[in-house]
């Protein structure tokens, strides 16, 4: 069956080049258009899309209040179109924070320049995310199973020298949610590796630090790692980190341009393996495609401890799922208890 | 040319894009009485940001700089990080005149100009939470070296491209941004000049040869900024720290800055020579091409709004030619009608009967189909209003109503230009300066109403002003004066008469011919526009009062309300809505004066005319003799005149039908139709006609 989509945009213009790219893809129906938030509430209730793609600047009910206002009254799963700008990255975490799963750049000269792989990235992100039951906000169950989370506990952290998460489409808010349980004196450095274009790293990683016990940060060129730090990945770049002398510095550049992530999981991982062999302790969080595998198996061979998210609290179960899948998961947990069993490794 | 027009995605911007500008136009004046309206400055705020990405996904680079900058500056206004100040207008309001141009250009396939450097110098500070324009030395001094060439006596033209040359090394390629920036400048409006002109004295002293160095340092940032769409605020801020921020000029950026310039210049130089462009516009159409991915067929243009998912577009010329359909329709109706009349079958009268009521309604839906708001000329008033109140010193309200009434579209765009002079007269010598007023005992803002209302067949707009009025002796001594006529025939004209003499040409009241009106052109033109539509102007106007104007337009042009009449054996329409009464002739009521037969009617004389005299062919006009014809009272210009007729059929509605070319331009005709029995009726021009045939009148 197809893909019931609603595009809600106050764009006229944005509305006919979203349906164009949606419509090209068999999988996928447009069927129906709202001009402002309110409609798009109603027309959540009356049409009942399978996922709804929501702009935030309209008139009579910006974007972030009616995904607050559907989550509560019909929950759908929602692709936020933001503009690439710190305001659209602001917002953005708003409406993922009240449910929205995922989000679409409207980065204009991407689009001009490769239009047809744009096309294909905002079918891809419809079609991962119709799957998944939208969740109303900080619904995920508490039950965490304590049987597995006691025997996790204790791999104790002390083990470790680094924590690395490494994420995709889901991802803010898994990661948002993991840190948020750390408590102060997290005793290792953290890595985030989240796939986000370059404008989103910035706040990403402010409002995580407001939110936090930790302090958060975006990753800086030479920084040194220090426990209970997290650092953030910067978008558009690879961050590695390098052995200087005794310490560890982070290194950030361009990378290799071929890569299809920036930041990419698998270029993290694989330096961490050789700088921390045998004691890296890393997460595979909720996304699409299989970033992070390849890193994970260099990791695992040299050692090191791989989790991965499972299905049913992933938005999309990809990227745990090829680590799974790949036989490289000592853990496969539900992300409460991911959260629940660092917390409480301290 | 950059831009592929039949792009479908590039019709869609322009459509959607246009209908915002338009918007924000009006929402900017709103904004200004009420600067604190939370909605209006998100709305204006989404405008913006829907421009910016509209232009962002079809690359119009220069276009998303200036949106993006006005999105960021009111985006700081609805976060409440800035407020709203006449200055800050003055830039959104300017911002908005480039925008339009700007779409101008992309209407006919070019590629949108970069904005003026002097105003993107101003957004960038007004994006700025802190920045302040007047005391901001960057913009007021780039904008004095703006001025210098043109406004200067101390350094002339010559003298700035020579010191201009120096700086760049001599290189040539400088001179092209320079000099565009000069014909920029030469756009300036009045409005912006003033205030170009307050920074000036604001920032304490005028720009002398010893400023130059640092004005042309200024001047070489400004041009960065404009040449260098990439730019970033923050580089841009830098380079002005580094230039002003430490106190002394650093050769060695401006250097620098030179460096880039005469680097970038070449290549992004606009349009202005076609060989250095080259290397630009070859990319823009493969760019073009991959817009079109998903290729569809070109669409044809649209002027239809969108609205809702439920529009189909359709070209403006097959809604013409269904107007041509719906008229021969209209036209076998009135013969069928005739027809049944004639033979009297009642199979056929039921027929006929449907027929009318079904060609009537079809009528009035394919009207419907070409009908436009009024609002879409109205709409530019508040600005036009606005602007001209601030330069002229006045305090104005504007209060509308009836915007929504709907007029046929190719008379809405016919009225833009007539309306547009009428309302700039109104607020230029209609409402008097604010301390005249408060002295007369009125309130110092002067109320300026504008308003539309449908009348049946007819749309009634009314301008009316409670400003100073017209004074009919004034008027009188004005003409005479001008030779228009002698001093006893000023005195016989009544007032509304007197009134209506300034829809004469050449005749302008103000003792001094100020920018906005008073040259005399124009309300003549007017008078003459709005005939040309079938439309009529009246003035009524209380000395020290105000003064009320109307037009009173045809719905449409298409299909024209008609009296038709016989001369001889020959049928004739009469617009109707020339037409005042119709009376039978009687020959005793008729007198010769100064050798023309007038007609006394109720107890006033009309010049009276045959029509035969002027359309048959031997008539051998003789009024005793004839018998007792009909007299049809109809307004021309100023004045109302009788034609005689032979005999009346009544009111018919046509649809008229351009002449052959032997006939074309004839004086006195507006066109043919084609009567209920199948007849060829000449529809006459009787502005035309009397202003021929009696030219004293």
């Amino acid at each position: 069956m197809n893909i019931r989509v609603l595009i809600v945009d106050d764009s006229i213009f944005y509305q006919h080049r979203l349906q164009e790219v949606l419509d090209s893809d068999p999988a996928i129906e447009v069927i129906g258009i709202a001009h402002n938030g309110r409609q798009a509430i109603e027309k959540a209730q009356s049409l009942k899309p399978d996922v709804i793609t929501m702009d935030v600047e309209m008139p009579v009910m910006d974007g972030i209040s009616a995904v607050r206002a559907i989550m509560n009254d019909c929950p759908t799963p929602v692709l936020m179109i933001s503009s690439s700008t710190k305001r659209g990255a602001n917002a953005t975490f708003e409406a993922m924070d009240a449910g929205a799963l995922d989000f679409l750049t409207k980065d204009f000269h991407e689009i001009v320049e490769n239009r047809e792989q744009m096309g294909k990235e905002i079918c891809n992100k419809v079609i991962s995310i119709a799957k998944k039951s939208a969740r109303k906000k900080n619904n995920y169950s508490t039950d965490s199973s304590t049987t597995t989370a006691t025997r996790a506990v204790k791999k104790k952290l002390h083990n470790y020298d680094i924590l690395a998460v490494g994420a995709s489409t889901g991802g803010p808010v898994a990661v948002q949610q993991v840190l948020k349980k750390l408590p102060q004196n997290f005793p290792l450095p953290i890595i985030v590796i989240q796939h986000m274009p370059k404008t989103f790293t910035p706040m990403f990683s402010e409002r995580l630090n407001q939110m936090c016990a930790i302090t958060v940060k975006q990753a800086e060129n030479g920084d040194v790692l220090f426990p209970g730090c997290a650092y953030i990945a910067p978008g558009g770049l690879q961050t590695i980190v390098k052995k200087k002398g005794q310490e560890v510095v982070l290194d950030i550049s361009e990378g290799d341009l071929s890569l299809n992530y920036k930041p990419s999981v698998d270029v993290t991982y694989r330096s961490l393996a050789g700088a921390y062999p045998s004691k890296v302790l890393a997460v595979i969080l909720t996304g699409m495609g299989s970033d992070g595998c390849e890193g994970a198996r260099e990791l695992k061979q040299g050692g090191s401890e791989v989790w991965a998210q499972d299905e049913s609290s992933s938005v999309v179960y990809g990227m745990p799922m090829a680590v799974a899948k790949a036989g490289l998961a000592d853990e496969i947990m539900s992300l409460d208890q991911i959260a629940a069993t660092l917390a409480m490794g301290v | 040319m950059a831009i592929d027009l039949s792009d479908e995605i590039v019709q869609d911007f322009l459509v959607e894009a246009g209908e915002i500008l338009e918007l924000l136009n009006e929402q900017a004046v709103d904004l200004e009485t009420s600067p604190d309206d939370s909605d209006l400055l998100n709305a204006v705020f989404r405008g913006f940001h829907t421009i910016k990405g509209g232009a962002g996904f079809l690359a119009m680079d220069n276009l998303v700089h200036v949106a993006h900058k006005c999105e960021d500056i009111f985006d700081l206004l609805r976060q409440g990080e800035r407020k709203i100040d006449a200055n800050l207008m003055d830039t959104v309001l300017n911002v908005l005149d480039v925008l339009n141009d700007m779409f101008d250009q992309i209407r006919i396939g070019e590629d949108p100009d970069a904005a003026p450097a002097d105003l993107m110098n101003k957004l960038t500070i007004l994006a700025d939470k802190n920045g302040v324009i007047e005391s901001a030395a960057p913009a007021a001094a780039g904008e004095a070296t703006s001025e210098v060439p043109a406004q200067s006596d101390d350094i002339t033209e010559k003298e700035f491209d020579e010191i201009v040359d120096a700086l760049s090394g001599n290189d040539t390629s400088i001179d092209k941004p320079v000099t565009q920036i000069e014909a920029k400048e030469g756009d300036i409006t009045e409005e912006e000049f003033e205030s170009l002109l307050d920074d000036l004295h604001g920032s304490g002293g005028s720009p002398t040869s010893s400023d130059t160095a640092p004005v042309l340092e200024e001047k070489a940032v400004t041009k960065i900024e404009r040449k260098e769409g990439d730019i970033t605020e923050e580089e841009f801020d830098k380079l002005l720290d580094d230039i002003h921020g430490k106190g002394k000029h650093s050769n060695a950026s401006v250097s620098e800055t030179d460096k880039e310039v005469t680097a970038e210049a070449p290549a992004e130089a606009p349009k202005e020579s076609k060989v250095k462009t080259e290397p630009v516009v070859a990319k823009e159409p493969e760019k073009a091409k991959n817009l079109v991915a998903p290729a569809k067929e070109s669409k044809p243009k649209a002027k239809a709004p969108p609205t809702a998912e439920s529009t189909v577009r359709v070209e403006t010329s097959t809604l013409d030619s269904i107007m041509n359909l719906v008229g021969e329709l209209v036209l076998i109706r009135n013969r069928m009608s005739n027809l049944e009349e004639t033979i009297g079958d009642e199979e056929m009268t039921k027929t006929a009967a449907s027929l009318d009521v079904i060609t009537s309604d079809l009528q009035t839906v394919v009207l419907k189909t070409r009908m436009q708001p009024i609002k879409k000329i109205f709409g530019k008033f508040p600005r036009v209003v606005r602007d001209l109140a601030r330069s002229l010193g006045r305090e104005i309200n504007l209060e509308m109503f009836g915007e929504e009434t709907d007029l046929d579209k190719n008379l809405v765009e016919a009225l833009a230009d007539p309306l547009v002079h009428l309302v700039r007269n109104a607020v230029d010598h209609g409402i008097e300066m604010p301390d005249v007023r408060e002295s007369n005992g009125k309130d110092r803002q002067g109320t300026l109403k504008l308003g539309a209302k449908q009348e049946g067949d007819h749309v009634l707009i009314t301008i009316s002003d409670d400003g100073a009025g017209m004074d009919p002796e004034v008027l009188r001594s004005k003409a005479v004066e001008k030779g228009m006529m002698d001093a006893d025939a000023a005195a016989r004209l009544d007032d509304r008469e007197c009134f209506e003499l300034i829809f004469s040409a050449g005749f302008s009241t103000k003792a001094e011919v100020s920018d906005v009106s008073g040259r005399g052109v124009g309300m003549d033109v007017v008078k003459t526009r709005i005939s040309q539509l079938n439309g009529i102007v009246e003035i009524d106007s209380a000395y020290g009062e105000g003064t009320t104007l109307s037009i009173k337009l045809p719905l449409t042009l298409a299909i024209m309300p008609t009296l038709m009449v016989i001369l001889g054996k020959q049928i004739f329409a009469l617009p109707l809505v020339n037409v005042k009464e119709i009376m039978d002739f009687d020959a005793c009521d008729m007198n010769v004066v100064d050798g023309q037969d007038v007609l006394v009617v109720r107890g006033r004389a009309l010049p009276i005319f045959n029509l035969s005299n002027w359309l048959v062919a031997n008539s051998g006009f003789d009024a005793e003799s004839k018998s007792p014809g009909h007299v049809v009272i109809v307004n021309v210009g100023t004045q109302q005149v009788g034609l005689l007729v032979d005999h009346l059929i009544g009111q018919e509605e046509v649809v008229i039908k351009p002449l052959g070319s032997n006939l074309q331009g004839t004086k006195g005709l507006a066109g043919a139709t084609i009567t209920g029995d199948g007849r060829i009726a000449l529809i006459l021009d009787l502005p035309s006609l009397i202003g021929h045939y009696a030219s004293r009148y």
